[in-house]
């Protein structure tokens, strides 16, 4: 149980990535997040960390696990709501994609279109654990990071 | 990064409370998951205190009676008299650019609260004996030790205004609080005036107590930064501002963490 919460922590203590920030720097943010396949680089990196993460029961057998999904509670984050569903397979997070997001403003979708992408890279290459928080306030990571718990908990990951 | 020294088991915890969410990581060392679960089972209760206690969005909070004037100091519990005391120094020590007194609707502790609370969370974490632990309370983060001795704990800094970036990374051995304006769309006084000022655009102060750098990191982005040095006055603190043009100032004790 233990490696399962720190998945949860680490999502919630870093809100945004700094793998995703080295990535996204020259890409302009785009609100429609990809739902099947990710950057080989990124998808090295969390093989990488999944190789590096202990399972809980210490087992190194190779076992097959069926995807999972479930979509969190919808969170307010300061100019709308939003929730995310969450894909897991095994312990280990695959996606994470927008549900629903409520933005009224154009600023406000400015501000969600520049956060999201880079808090699912986050979220999806968290147990890399090169930053171990982010000082600054940010009621976006907050909503995100709320709503990626609530789908966990559904998964009871 | 070399592979080998962060790779040592955490265990983690994410607790809303004060209108935000604070996260744990904590290096469990000898300690069995039960004692460090009852550990952040008691951080935890020590934030919710402090909520109830401290809060002005509940009426019926100490501060809030307070407040209103139906009560005085000595007639609350004693952490009020600490905390406005903790307020009384950052008031003096930022020459009076963070001061709960001139806030509108009467004494308001806020901007040091979250800090002091986060520490008395930590407080709980280190009692028992856990030999690294890091309390995140919305982005003002306190830190015990570090995760190992070549590896300090590495706090990103938000980027004010690309929500999606960070605008560095720097190394921290106890307290790191940030303030800007960014986001909330909050409007930060100017205590000497009574007015909205807001000089810099994102201001992070470090040293050993949360509750100071969360003071002076809300004060010194009012005051900008030219105001730098009533941080770097005080013994243990310096400050990293990112000013309203772009500019970014640290002072000497500032530690950028390396990038790759």
């Amino acid at each position: 149980m233990a490696s399962i919460r720190r998945v949860v922590l680490v999502i919630a203590a870093a809100a945004v990535g700094f793998i995703g920030v080295l990535s996204s720097h020259t890409s302009a943010p785009q609100l429609a997040l990809p739902t099947a396949g990710q950057p080989a680089s990124q998808r090295k990196q969390q093989q990488k960390a999944a190789a590096t993460s202990a399972s809980p029961s210490g087992s190194n057998t190779p076992v097959v696990l069926i995807a999972r999904s479930a979509v969190g509670a919808s969170e307010q984050y300061g100019y709308g709501v939003l929730s995310v569903a969450v894909t897991v397979r095994g312990n280990r997070i695959e996606d994470v994609r927008i549900n629903a997001l409520q933005a009224p403003e154009q600023y406000s979708q400015q501000l969600a279109a520049q956060a999201i992408p880079m808090l699912r890279s986050e979220v999806l290459s968290a147990q890399s654990g090169r930053i171990s928080g982010i000082s600054g306030a940010s009621y976006t990571s907050q909503a995100y990071a709320q709503s990626v718990q609530s789908a966990l908990d559904k998964l009871h990951v | 990064m070399t592979t080998g020294v962060s790779q040592s088991r955490t265990i983690g915890h994410a607790e809303t409370v004060m209108g935000t969410v604070v996260s744990f990581v904590v290096h469990p060392g000898a300690l069995s998951d039960a004692e460090v679960h009852s550990a952040l089972a008691r951080a935890c209760r020590t934030l919710h205190d402090a909520d109830n206690t401290f809060s002005t969005w509940k009426p019926q909070s100490p501060v809030s009676r307070l407040r209103r004037g139906e009560a005085t100091v000595e007639e609350l519990p004693t952490e009020v008299t600490t905390v406005l005391g903790l307020c009384e120094r950052a008031k003096a020590a930022s020459r009076g650019w963070f001061d709960p007194w001139a806030m509108p609707g009467g004494v308001d502790p806020t901007g040091l609260v979250k800090g002091w609370a986060a520490e008395q969370a930590l407080a709980e974490l280190v009692q028992p004996g856990v030999p690294a632990a890091m309390v995140n309370a919305g982005g003002d983060l306190a830190v015990h030790d570090r995760p190992a001795p070549a590896e300090p704990w590495r706090v990103g800094i938000r980027h004010p205004w690309r929500i999606d970036a960070l605008a560095c990374v720097i190394e921290a051995d106890a307290a790191v609080a940030t303030s800007g304006a960014y986001e909330r769309g909050e409007h930060l006084i100017d205590p000497h005036t009574g007015r909205p000022l807001t000089k810099a655009a994102s201001a992070t102060v470090t040293g050993p107590s949360l509750a100071i750098a969360d003071a002076l990191a809300t004060a010194l982005v009012i005051a900008g930064a030219e105001e730098i040095a009533f941080v770097t006055a005080l013994a243990g603190y310096d400050a990293y501002v990112i000013g309203l043009d772009g500019s970014e100032l640290a002072s000497d004790g500032i530690r950028f963490a390396p990038l790759a």
